[in-house]
């Protein structure tokens, strides 16, 4: 028996308002799948991100995420379909006026925990899985770089979401750090939770190869595996 | 990385005292915005109350006939007290009818004329709603009809001249109540949405992580509501202290005094100013959920 894809978009049109960004988009995701979304700035990456989640309507096309039909979904549905999904920024966006076990506990009360225990038991849970268990109690400003990535990421599980959507989840972070980062993804998705990390960031691609799609030209192309990757294109 | 922690520190702590000082500064402009609608509400308690005082010193003097009977007067004047427009009645005698008269004009006219010509009357003060022209003129008719008065005598012109110029007056605090209101709606709504415009990420965030409109909305809310209430009660302690100076410095207030108009209107202070608050910080943070991206830079 074949699995359901998580991600479904067939003939989808993405606009960031007016403009027109990418055409024709068709691809699935299935569960525990791990893909990169590349392509230069500008090219469409975030707004595809943006669509899944979302952020941008759909007008044009089929588009199915978890359960849910993008076209048809109600605006109070939307933060039901954000729990079934882990968001990482680019920039931490912690809420910088409480401390790391804070931030998480603000999460899980904001998307309907209610239990104290339950709570304090998944958060320690989260801290665990990216190695920051024993700082819980930090200030986001006291935190490195990586881990405040790590926070974000350790945020993004919280709710066991189906799908991890990365956007630049290293774009500030030096290739160490990044490195430990993409460890970090790659084990969420050999757990079976899809994860799509839009980057530029080429080092990653070497270090572990994945399915990838790129966003070129308004259109989205699935890259053949054995593809040369022109990086100088997407860097510049 | 020790140099960017120390730099994350300074924002942080940057970002906490602006939140801080936006957040007082924002209470100061909710205080004196309220301050100054109350001072609106002082002046239009004192108008009305002054108004009823003038109104209310106009007198309908009946003059009685000769031939009246005291008990008779005396019926006339307690069926008159019993009428719901007539707020009191005093009975003049003609000796002191004659007394005033003599007062006014400085001579003893008794002594020239050798007898007193005045009859007795009735001075009727009316209740201030039944001042107008038209109500005075049913008065006077019906007081007329009564046979123990011979004559139902009030002074026209003045009545005609306060009318007017409690009417003109009445039309100024209006105009004026309705522009400061609009002043005020703007100022306090546009305080609000700057206070919500400096958190206005928190909200991207909330919203990125799944949080239900009403959730995100409802500490913004909470504090709108705090806010509103502690600007209205200083506002409130405010207004006390002026006219604490004000009775103390012009005693002839006192004659107008009404405690329980003026704590109704400390109430409807603080729960205008939470009730603004309350609209305003809902109807900024529901802005900002709508909002795209793009937009909040």
């Amino acid at each position: 028996m074949t699995q359901k894809p998580i991600i479904d978009f067939r003939n989808c049109t993405i606009f960031q308002k007016d403009h027109l960004v990418l055409k024709d988009v068709s691809f699935t995701v299935d569960p525990g799948e791990f893909v990169y979304l590349i392509g230069r700035v500008g090219s469409g990456k975030t707004s595809l991100i943006k669509t899944i989640n979302a952020q941008l309507p759909l007008h044009e096309g089929f588009a199915r995420v978890g359960e849910f039909t993008l076209r048809t979904i109600k605006q109070r549905e939307i933060p039901v379909l954000r729990r079934t999904l882990g968001i990482v920024f680019q920039d931490f966006q912690l809420l910088s006026d409480r401390t790391v076990h804070a931030n998480l506990e603000f999460v899980l009360r904001a998307t309907g925990w209610k239990d104290r225990k339950k709570t304090a038991d998944r958060i320690r849970e989260v801290l665990d899985m990216v190695d920051l268990g024993l700082k819980g109690y930090k200030m986001p400003h006291q935190l490195s770089g990586g881990e405040q990535q790590r926070v974000v990421i350790a945020r993004a599980l919280l709710n066991n979401p189906q799908i991890i959507l990365a956007d630049e989840p290293t774009g500030n972070l030096d290739p160490e750090t990044s490195s430990g980062i993409l460890g970090i993804l790659k084990e969420i998705s050999s757990n079976g939770q899809a994860v799509i990390i839009a980057t530029h960031n080429y080092n990653l691609l070497k270090q572990h190869q994945a399915r990838t799609m790129r966003c070129e030209n308004g259109r989205l192309t699935e890259m053949n595996r054995n593809e040369e990757i022109d990086f100088e294109t997407i860097i510049n | 990385m020790k140099q960017q922690t120390g730099l994350n520190k300074n924002r942080q702590h940057t970002t906490k005292q602006r939140l801080r000082s936006s957040y007082v500064t924002s209470l100061i402009s909710i205080t004196l915005v309220l301050f100054v609608v109350g001072l609106l509400g002082l002046v239009i308690v004192y108008a009305k109350k002054i108004s009823e005082f003038v109104r209310e010193s106009i007198n309908i003097s009946l003059i009685l006939n000769e031939n009246a009977k005291d008990v008779d007067v005396r019926l006339l004047q307690k069926t008159l007290d019993a009428t719901t427009y007539v707020k009191s009645t005093r009975f003049v005698s003609k000796e002191e009818a004659a007394t005033q008269l003599e007062d006014e004009l400085g001579e003893d006219f008794l002594s020239v004329l050798g007898y007193n010509p005045l009859s007795s009357s009735i001075d009727i003060y009316l209740h201030s709603a039944y001042t107008q022209q038209d109500s005075m003129k049913k008065i006077e008719k019906e007081l007329k009809s009564n046979p123990l008065v011979k004559e139902v005598y009030y002074r026209k012109s003045l009545l005609e001249v306060i009318n007017r110029n409690l009417q003109h007056i009445s039309m100024i605090i209006f105009i004026f109540s309705i522009l400061l209101l609009a002043v005020a709606l703007a100022l306090i709504n546009n305080t609000i949405r700057i206070a919500i415009y400096a958190r206005r990420f928190l909200i991207r965030t909330m919203q990125l992580i799944g949080a239900s409109r009403s959730f995100i909305r409802k500490p913004f809310v909470l504090r709108g509501i705090f806010m509103g209430l502690v600007g209205g009660i200083l506002s409130v302690g405010m207004l006390t202290g002026l006219l604490y100076y004000v009775y103390r410095e012009f005693n002839d207030l006192y004659l107008i005094k009404d405690p329980q108009l003026l704590g109704l209107l400390m109430v409807v202070i603080i729960l205008f100013g939470i009730l603004l608050n309350w609209i305003s910080t809902y109807l900024a943070v529901n802005r900002y959920l709508s909002l795209d991206e793009d937009q909040l830079y």
